[in-house]
């Protein structure tokens, strides 16, 4: 090889790059420090079956896979949350919880060729491991303390509930197989196909309302909105589990900076409660990502609830303004 | 705040332009475009791009773009990240299963080899009827295909059926019907949802003005 390139997807970073990444790292980890979260570092590579049992159905061609000495599969991680519950999970087998933990490392996918999307990104984030009602919003606020101390030019975080959605499928008996294609058609909003594959379903007239305006059900009236579709108490718990972390963020002095998006469902297989994520001016896909996941522990051996979130330091380069003290 | 959007080139440029001027935007300087790449509105602050349907996916996926206007047959062929928000119900065509008379591709028990710009319409489709044929990329005059005997059938769009009857093939199945769809990147429909809603509001109501006057 005569000339020598970058793998797919992948970058150099400059000082002035790394300057600007370093600040923001540097102010999210204060905030993380000043809560009581403290650091973990897990290996870059992670057994193959490591993430085949966290998530059922894994993402095959996104990961970089390799073989040991045995020829068992590696993989470099494609996230930070599945590591640190195996490691909770194992290490912390006996021990109290609650558990705050915080992380800074980079993660792995592969991309589609010549899309021009990062293969490797470093993840900031924390994970609250074991912790009572309360941690939601505790997260949640520490989400948007950071969000806040960036100094971004404009964003806004988005909070939806999985709750609602699988609530409503269940109660609509509809198939495990059948939910998971109509969360990705609400998810990404795609109303026409939508309706279509919901005129199969034969669904009574108040469960086909709910579901073919859960895209749409976003923005300043979606809680009032998502109660009056709701058909049964279950589904309006869940309205409400919402409605009462959206009060008290706003309490906090967020509410211009806050929305709820009950068609907000990505990854059913991983996400069991509320989802979140934030947007920046100036990045095109969301810079902060995090939600509840209460299943996963369990599938290490350890049954504890956990929500966690991280900011995509790569992703948030790309937003306007973020010139921190 | 400002709006960036990329509108797919050739077939849905006319009606969508139509739709848009009938609806009070400033899109004059699309009509009579030269070469520019790049229109400012006259009226709002929005600026139109014109681009390969493609790019449309990729503009607006990477969010320089906030909203496209692209054919349901390229959103099929290529990537997700976005939201499919609106169906303009302009560019309405199909995609076709399309062969020689004497030789229906579905009724075929040995090796079937089919033609296609869409690999994976193509894929999908025969997926879902538990068929497992050979595709050939094939990127223009798909009908020379079957013709010169590359291929069993293709999977094409069909608007008129005019080229397929010209060279003597017929249709044997409708795999879906298409039509001009418009996209919003993820991000900006936070940033600035209630913008784009109304510009995806007056396309909804557009429609009447889509064959211009």
């Amino acid at each position: 090889m005569t000339e020598f390139r970058l793998p797919q997807g992948m970058r150099d970073l400059i000082p002035q790059d790394c300057e600007r990444k370093q600040k923001f790292r540097g102010a999210i980890e204060g905030i993380f420090d000043a809560h009581g979260y403290q650091p973990v570092e897990t290996p870059a590579v992670e057994y193959y079956e490591t993430y085949r049992s966290a998530f059922g159905t894994v993402k095959d061609r996104e990961m970089y896979k390799f073989l040991d000495q045995d020829g068992e599969i590696l993989t470099l991680r494609v996230d930070m949350t599945v590591p640190i519950a195996r490691l909770c999970a194992t290490k912390y087998a006996q021990a109290q919880p609650p558990f705050r933990f915080r992380y800074c490392a980079d993660v792995f996918k592969v991309r589609e060729l010549f899309a021009g999307k990062r293969a490797q990104v470093t993840d900031c984030g924390i994970e609250l491991i074991g912790g009572d009602s309360r941690s939601d919003i505790e997260v949640l606020s520490i989400a948007l303390e950071v969000m806040d101390h960036l100094g971004l030019s404009g964003w806004q975080l988005e909070i939806g509930n999985t709750g609602f959605f699988r609530r409503a499928c269940e109660q609509l008996q509809i198939s495990e197989a059948d939910a998971s294609v109509l969360a990705d058609l609400i998810d990404r909003k795609s109303l026409v196909d939508l309706k279509s594959r919901l005129d199969g379903f034969g669904l009574s007239a108040e469960g086909r309302r709910l579901l073919e305006e859960l895209p749409m059900l976003g923005g300043s009236d979606a809680l009032a909105r998502a109660e009056q579709l709701s058909f049964s108490d279950g589904l309006r718990r869940e309205v409400d589990t919402l409605r009462q972390l959206d009060l008290s963020l706003r309490q906090r002095g967020y509410g211009s900076r806050i929305s709820c998006d009950f068609g907000k469902v990505p990854h059913l297989n991983y996400y069991t409660g509320i989802i979140f994520e934030g947007y920046a001016s100036g990045a095109g896909v969301a810079v902060l990502s995090g939600g509840r996941y209460d299943s996963l522990l369990q599938r290490f051996g350890r049954d504890l609830p956990a929500c966690g979130f991280s900011v995509k330091l790569d992703y948030l380069m790309d937003a306007e303004g973020g010139e921190t003290e | 705040m400002s709006m960036q959007i990329a509108l797919a080139k050739g077939r849905l440029e006319k009606p969508v332009v139509n739709m848009l001027a009938g609806c009070g935007y400033g899109v004059e300087s699309l009509r009579d475009k030269g070469r520019a790449l790049v229109f400012q509105d006259s009226r709002k602050d929005i600026r139109y791009f014109l681009a390969k349907a493609n790019d449309v996916i990729t503009y607006v996926e990477h969010g320089v773009a906030d909203i496209g206007i692209v054919g349901k047959d390229t959103l099929m062929e290529g990537g997700k990240d976005y939201y499919e928000l609106l169906d303009l119900k302009v560019g309405v065509c199909r995609f076709i299963l399309a062969g020689l008379p004497e030789n229906p591709p579905l009724q075929k028990v040995g090796h079937l080899r089919i033609g296609t710009k869409y690999p994976n319409v193509t894929r999908q489709y025969f997926h879902s009827r538990g068929m497992d044929p050979e595709i050939i990329r094939i990127d223009g005059s798909v009908e020379l295909g079957p013709l010169l005997g590359l291929c069993d059938g293709i999977v094409d769009i069909m608007e008129t059926g005019t080229t397929l009857k010209e060279n003597g093939l017929v249709v044997f199945d409708e795999v879906c019907p298409l039509s001009a769809r418009a996209i919003v990147n993820r991000a900006s429909f936070k940033l600035k949802r209630e913008e784009i809603m109304t510009v995806i509001r007056d396309l909804e109501r557009g429609g009447e003005y889509a064959e211009g006057n």
